[in-house]
């Protein structure tokens, strides 16, 4: 297997989740990104479930 | 992040402000040279990135306190305040970032003060427009650059071994997995989980068995009162009996002649109180409906005296007139006629006369409200003293049938007593039974008010269960709703664990892969980097077809070290391209590297020399005359964007001067300092050979 295949196949998971699903994981990985270099991990469950509400309606 | 540029002011060694101090950013020429020797401020200049972006230093940076220059200090009058500040100008993503950390001492005749250091942004979009971006300068920062993964990237190029050092492992391990992506999916993964905990927390609240709990309490309270509505039949049926019984019993006792008197007298009474009983309801149901029809007129007295000051006024003023009225005269201009017969046409004197009468005449309609209203008015007043006849009639009679029936009840009692006191075997059992009767009768009839009061409670608790029914129902769609968001959170957390087992594969291997080729072009050994499934980085050997860690030198551990942040920054931008959800969004990394390749010996000073400005989108280093001379600068030299010098003006009398030649001018590295401080100046070399 090429190493281009490999990567996409890592991403595989999230391309065939069904759009609601692969918006929340989008949004969450890009939430966990920016606070990844917090200290403070504060108040991250409700941006969490703010997310999974506002994308399962 | 492309570096653009730095200035210093105060800052260590510098005096007052350098020039700005322009980086190379170029593809091909992205290497920036800054030479200085040993003491010149390199150090300073790379703790001056450092400090400005994380307000860190390396560990060969001495007295971090004293960071403000000591000519600066000197030159200041007591308990003023003198500055230092650090301006780092970068790119990231087409957008441009300007940042100055700042930090300010005063100086006391004992002492000197410093303060917090203070941190600017000013960030400029596509249109070049400058703004202060709402974010917190640090979180930028931190988000672009990771301040635990910054040692990476800023570094002394003398102790890089010491980040692959044993005892830092798990440091390298956790930058890796944050580099990797790893870190994001873990911390994902577990905020998902602990997300799914709240809504299901949520949907136990408003969850299917609250609605459950309470139509079980609804059929609880419904049966409560059908069995109390069964036993108040069954309490009127008793009641029935009881009477029939009493009046059987009663009867009997009649027949008996020798209590046939008294209990003649008895039936008598009892009717007797009957309707004396009724008669005191009937007065207290009268009483009741006086006080609610007219009890108001008593309390009305001083407005009706109100009204009729305001009506006598009117009149007084003229306002209300009786006699004609304006509407008979308006009838009178219409129909074109006069009650006398005479013609009313518009202009003749008869019309205009008539006419005048309409200004003088007052309006029927207010007239006949206000004379409604006097009567009305009278009314009122005149029921007031009715209502208070009324109530004290009632008063009095209910006073009296009460006193009628209180004699009633003693003398029934007397009776009742005469009876049960008789000679007569007969007679006393009788009455007893009576008074048994009346004993069962009056507990039933306690008991069947004390159910009705159940009932009406229940019926009431019941209504209320009901409301709360028909909101649980609304609820039922909300439940669905939240077991969907339950079950799409549960597959975020399925997906993105699978995504982790099969990046934790890719990734690591296709690093360790890198990290191996960069090795094996620098080092001439035949050790091989490893990474470990948790991430930590080791040299090993394989010759004699069993891997064994090696016991690495210095050097080693400098390539070694030097080939991890090579290959990081390779794979990062490489999947940071193809737009790998987890890695960080920089594509770009700088290095600045303070005094490279210390201990190194030439052949491996050449092949980094060689690689590193391949591998790094920046580099920036700082070189003492001996580090750069040779391999080094004909290896870099086809790569140097931007050279500048740094000059140290030294305060010792009889100093020795130094310079260095680059192209065709000399460039001087130490001199004389033409007063009693020593300082640096940074000077762009022009000709970059």
């Amino acid at each position: 297997m090429t190493t281009e295949s490999n990567l996409s196949d890592v991403q595989e998971p999230i391309i065939s989740a069904a759009p609601e699903v692969r918006q929340i994981i989008e949004r969450v990985c890009q939430l966990e990104k920016n606070r990844l270099d917090r200290k403070s991990q504060g108040h991250i469950n409700d941006d969490i479930v703010k997310i999974i509400k506002e994308e399962v309606q | 992040m492309k570096l653009t540029s730095i200035q210093l002011c105060n800052f260590r060694s510098f005096y007052g402000k350098t020039p700005e101090i322009i980086l190379a950013i170029g593809s091909d020429r992205n290497t920036t040279i800054i030479h200085g020797n040993n003491g010149a401020g390199k150090t300073s200049l790379l703790n001056a990135f450092t400090w400005v972006l994380y307000e860190k230093f390396s560990a060969a940076f001495a007295s971090v306190e004293q960071l403000i220059n000591k000519r600066a200090i000197a030159e200041v009058q007591l308990g003023t305040a003198v500055e230092c500040w650090v301006e780092v100008s970068w790119e990231h993503e087409g957008k441009r970032y300007r940042t100055k950390r700042s930090c300010r001492v005063y100086k006391n005749e004992t002492d000197i003060d410093a303060g917090k250091s203070e941190l600017f942004m000013y960030v400029a979009g596509d249109d070049g427009r400058w703004y202060i971006p709402p974010e917190h300068p640090e979180e930028i920062i931190h988000q672009i650059l990771p301040s635990t993964l910054h040692q990476y990237f800023f570094f002394d190029g003398e102790r890089i071994e010491q980040i692959v050092r044993s005892d830092k492992k798990a440091e390298i391990a956790e930058a890796t997995k944050m580099l990797l992506g790893v870190e994001v999916l873990n911390r994902a993964i577990r905020h998902l989980g602990e997300a799914k905990k709240t809504l299901d927390n949520e949907l136990k609240a408003i969850g299917d068995s609250e609605t459950q709990k309470l139509l079980r309490q609804q059929s609880k309270v419904e049966k409560e009162i059908e069995r109390i509505q069964r036993r108040q039949i069954e309490i009127e049926q008793d009641l029935a009996c009881q009477d029939t019984l009493k009046k059987e019993t009663s009867h009997y006792l009649r027949e008996l002649s020798a209590a046939k008197e008294l209990q003649e007298r008895r039936q008598e009474l009892e009717q007797l109180k009957k309707t004396n009983q009724d008669s005191l309801k009937q007065s207290r149901e009268v009483l009741k409906k006086a006080i609610s029809t007219k009890g108001y007129t008593v309390l009305l007295s001083e407005a009706t005296a109100q009204f009729r000051a305001i009506i006598t006024e009117l009149k007084q003023r003229g306002e209300l007139k009786a006699g004609i009225s304006r509407e008979f005269v308006s009838d009178l201009l219409n129909s074109q006629r006069c009650i006398c017969g005479a013609e009313l046409h518009e202009g003749n004197f008869a019309c205009e006369s008539v006419k005048g009468w309409l200004n003088r005449a007052g309006s029927s309609a207010v007239e006949e409200t206000a004379i409604r209203m006097s009567a009305q008015v009278d009314e009122i007043d005149k029921q007031a003293p009715t209502f208070w006849e009324d109530v004290d009639r009632e008063q009095a009679r209910i006073q009296q049938l009460r006193l009628v029936i209180s004699q009633i009840e003693s003398e029934l009692d007397n009776i009742q007593e005469q009876l049960r006191k008789d000679p007569s075997e007969e007679i006393r059992s009788l009455q007893k039974r009576i008074d048994e009767i009346e004993a069962k009768i009056r507990e039933i009839t306690l008991e069947q008010g004390a159910n009705q009061q159940q009932i009406a409670n229940f019926q009431a608790e019941l209504e209320n269960l009901a409301k709360q029914i028909v909101r649980q129902k609304y609820n039922e769609e909300r439940q669905i709703l939240a077991q969907r968001r339950i079950t799409a959170t549960q597959d975020a957390i399925e997906r993105l664990t699978e995504v982790r087992s099969r990046q934790e594969q890719q990734f690591r291997l296709q690093l360790e892969k890198r990290v191996q080729e960069i090795f094996r072009e620098i080092s001439f050994t035949p050790y091989i980097p490893k990474i470990s499934d948790r991430y930590e980085l080791t040299l090993v050997e394989n010759t004699i077809g069993i891997e064994m860690p090696v016991a690495a030198s210095t050097g080693e551990n400098q390539i070694l070290s030097l080939s991890f942040i090579g290959s990081i920054i390779d794979k990062v931008r490489e999947w940071s391209e193809k737009k790998m959800l987890m890695v960080p969004d920089t594509s770009t990394f700088p290095i600045v590297m303070d005094s490279p390749f210390g201990s190194l010996d030439e052949m491996y000073r050449r092949q980094i020399a060689k690689t590193i400005p391949k591998l790094a989108n920046q580099l920036i280093v700082l070189v003492t005359k001996t580090q750069w001379r040779g391999e080094v600068e004909a290896e870099m030299s086809g790569r140097i964007g931007k050279q500048y010098v740094l000059t140290y003006y030294s305060s010792k009398p009889d100093c020795e001067e130094d310079s260095i030649s680059i192209g065709s001018r000399r460039y001087p590295l130490v001199r004389q300092s033409p007063n009693e401080f020593e300082y640096t100046v940074a000077e762009e070399v022009k000709d970059n050979g």
